[in-house]
């Protein structure tokens, strides 16, 4: 009884402590300084280790492996010690590795509010604005793109301001897959056009094809937002994204592009019981030869060598037939940890991800390069070609728009959960695009 | 010689209290450790929930927002509804089934039994997660299910099992009853035979049927077992976790959503770490009112 009063009083008091402690997170509010004096002279700085954090694996491992080697190559001082992690892994632990002293200098982040937002506004990665100014970050990244590692330094707003990350000469786009075989089979040329889409959706249907592969079971978005991208204004499907208040969700297509995708499922071009296909399963189903047409992020069907002559790849222009836009983003943010010792070559490394020379090695390895035209793809790889031309057209036309899910925090699980419900006939368009608002109203409401 | 006595007892009594305390310090590394590992994140989880935190920087106080969002937030206070259902298939059904097969399996001793034990006991050592993807590839729209439908004509209840805003839920829960009733039977087939044979034996003198036998003999004998069988199979799905994520990700819609994968997007995916503390706290607490309701109920003479 007495051992039991024992530590009952010892955990009472514990809590009092705890409760009474200073609140959680409270230690790392300082901000860090953009650094006043940089400089760009790697060579002069001596002998320097960098230790780098990445989440590639595969064909994206080889990549930065080669990204490393040419780096080193050039600047023999420097040796860059990467560690590779689990994507869900990195993701979660990266705010505590950056609080440690003994952590990464440089670090694949993820754009958005949750990931480099955070730490930013927490002061755990560099300002890198003088750096973008010493390289000339502003001329050589589209807007669109640059946008999207920028944060204001009162961190209010996402989308302006100063630089936090990097992107790097490769891109990660949504778009349009095609089956070739089969457009060829069915008589129908690549489509050009939204309407031309609409028109090979029809006439695969009435050959009895399955017109896009897709699965709702663990609520992919893809369709919704490939499709937006081509009804919504560009700007301001930007500014949406970007929290801009005035801007709401009926101004960026948002109605119109549930709408069709609703419209696509009651004319029965998805697979009979979509409902209870997952993602995966949709994906395998496509690369083994079910349905014609399937939107998807580049780089996540896993086509191997020969499967890529048998696959294009398709960025519609914009419905209206202003330019093209494109659902689109680096794939990671990177940034420059605010405890490393050499920002001046991190800076300068992350300079070189964004080169030409990177580039081509990316496409070398069949992911899609961007911020480098003159990347040439394998004639071979029709799906690279297509993609390769996408992005080259995205960089010229300046038409990038981030992933919608970067609008608030909890946007990803309210767009999937709803869109099941819409597709299930339980909400319509407009109560949609309400719920949209007020995701996206409640976090703007707690962020100021 | 009443001196000595005396003596001899406070001798005694002194030894023992040397013993409580050398006893102490033996457990006092345990308690340490015990304290450093499930008291400390506890009370720290405690702290968070009064807080609006993103897990990195300056968290704000909000006093008992988080827990008012319990009434406030519709999707939060579903996860509960979900829970219930969910208590419908991982407790009351198993243990329904569990004291029908028992009763049925210690009646007639038949070869074999233990063998049979073995298989219904089997889903509760493998893991959830393997028992997830099984159950999705059983619930598939074109999966073993759906396939045995048709085969006997039932064309028309074939369905998408995950993807079903009115059937997810209950499929789900279907899964937890496979789960738990191997466990519960076992459980009480261990309690039967450890019931008195002479009581028995006097219900059979009094003229009592086995279904009489049943209620009057057998159930309170197992009034031990009903209690740990309560208490482990609501507290299980209470945290349903892995089972949802795996299979629905808490869809469509919301519909299959539980406190835990609640918790688990709060903390891990969008930086609230103080309503997911919140959502923490009040599970853990209701998991301890179940457990003591129930162990209360089950001592009561």
């Amino acid at each position: 009884m007495r051992v039991h009063k024992a530590i009952g009083a010892v955990a009472a008091s514990l809590i009092f402590s705890m409760l009474a402690a200073c609140s959680p997170g409270s230690g790392s509010t300082d901000k860090a300084e953009t650094p006043s004096t940089v400089s760009t002279d790697v060579a002069a700085a001596g002998t320097v280790t960098l230790k780098f954090t990445d989440f590639w694996g595969g064909a994206e491992g080889e990549w930065i492996k080669q990204v490393i080697a040419d780096f080193q190559k050039k600047y023999p001082n420097v040796t860059i010690d990467r560690t590779t992690e689990d994507w869900g892994q990195l993701n979660s632990t990266l705010n505590l590795q950056l609080q440690d002293d003994g952590g990464p200098d440089i670090a694949t982040a993820n754009n958005g509010w949750q990931s480099l937002g955070t730490l930013a506004k927490g002061g755990l990665v560099v300002n890198l604005d003088a750096y973008a100014k010493a390289y000339g970050w502003d001329k050589k990244v589209p807007t669109t793109i640059a946008r999207q590692n920028q944060f204001s330094t009162d961190f209010k707003t996402m989308g302006s301001g100063s630089w936090f990350s990097t992107p790097m000469a490769r891109t990660s786009l949504i778009g349009l897959y095609y089956n070739a075989d089969k457009l060829k089979s069915l008589g129908i040329n690549p489509p050009a056009s939204l309407a031309d889409l609409e028109a090979a959706a029809a006439k695969a249907k009435a050959a009895g094809e399955v017109p896009f592969e897709y699965g709702s079971l663990d609520s992919s978005t893809t369709v919704l937002l490939g499709v937006q991208a081509l009804l919504a204004d560009k700007k301001k499907l930007n500014d949406y994204i970007y929290d801009t208040p005035s801007v709401k969700a009926a101004d960026v297509g948002m109605t119109e592009a549930i709408t069709l995708v609703k419209k696509w499922a009651d004319a029965g071009y998805y697979p009979k019981n979509y409902q209870g296909i997952d993602y995966q399963t949709a994906v395998a189903n496509y690369v083994g030869g079910k349905g014609v047409f399937r939107w998807e992020y580049t780089g996540s069907l896993g086509l191997n060598a020969a499967q890529q002559g048998h696959y294009g790849y398709v960025q519609l222009p914009q419905a209206s037939g202003s330019g093209t836009v494109g659902v689109g983003a680096a794939p990671g943010a990177m940034v420059v940890s605010a405890k490393s010792k050499h920002p001046d070559v991190a800076a300068a490394f992350l300079d070189y991800m964004m080169s030409a020379e990177t580039g081509q090695a990316a496409v070398d390895r069949g992911l899609v390069p961007a911020l480098s035209p003159d990347a040439k793809a394998p004639a071979s790889s029709l799906s690279l070609t297509g993609e390769s031309a996408a992005a080259a057209k995205l960089d010229s036309d300046d038409g990038y728009v981030p992933y919608f899910d970067w609008s608030s925090p909890t946007m990803l699980d309210t767009i999937g959960a709803n869109l099941q419900l819409v597709l299930a006939g339980k909400m319509t368009p407009d109560k949609f695009t309400e719920a949209v608002d007020k995701d996206r109203d409640a976090f703007l409401a707690q962020q100021s | 010689m009443s001196t000595s006595a005396t003596k001899t007892v406070v001798r005694r009594r002194s030894l023992r209290r040397r013993t409580r305390w050398v006893g102490l310090g033996c457990a006092a590394l345990p308690l340490g450790m015990y304290a450093l590992v499930v008291l400390v994140p506890l009370a720290q989880s405690f702290q968070y929930s009064f807080f609006k935190w993103d897990g990195v920087t300056a968290s704000t106080w909000v006093g008992f927002d988080n827990y008012v969002s319990f009434v406030t937030d519709p999707v939060l206070r579903s996860t509960f509804g979900h829970v219930l259902v969910l208590i419908g298939f991982f407790a009351l059904l198993p243990i329904a089934l569990g004291l029908l097969s028992a009763a049925l399996l210690t009646r007639a001793k038949q070869p074999g039994m233990a063998v049979f034990r073995w298989i219904f006991f089997l889903p509760q050592v493998m893991t959830t997660v393997v028992i997830a993807l099984v159950f999705k590839r059983i619930y598939a729209p074109d999966g073993p299910l759906n396939q045995a439908l048709r085969a006997v004509g039932l064309d028309s209840f074939a369905k998408t099992w995950l993807g079903d805003f009115t059937w997810a839920l209950p499929a789900l829960g279907l899964i937890g009853t496979w789960v738990t009733f191997g466990f519960c039977m076992v459980l009480f087939i261990s309690g039967t035979s450890a019931i008195a044979p002479e009581l028995y034996e006097a219900a059979r003198m009094d003229g009592a049927g086995p279904v009489r036998e049943f209620f009057a003999v057998t159930l309170p004998g197992l009034r031990g077992q009903m209690a740990v069988a309560l208490t482990l199979t609501i507290t299980a799905a209470l945290r349903t976790f892995d089972l949802v994520w795996i299979t629905t990700h808490g869809g469509p819609g919301t519909s299959t959503l539980t406190p835990a994968v609640a918790l688990y997007k709060a903390a891990f995916q969008n930086p609230q770490v103080g309503l997911a503390a919140a959502i923490g706290v009040v599970m853990a607490a209701m998991c301890l009112v179940i457990a003591v309701v129930i162990t209360r109920i089950s001592e009561r003479d």
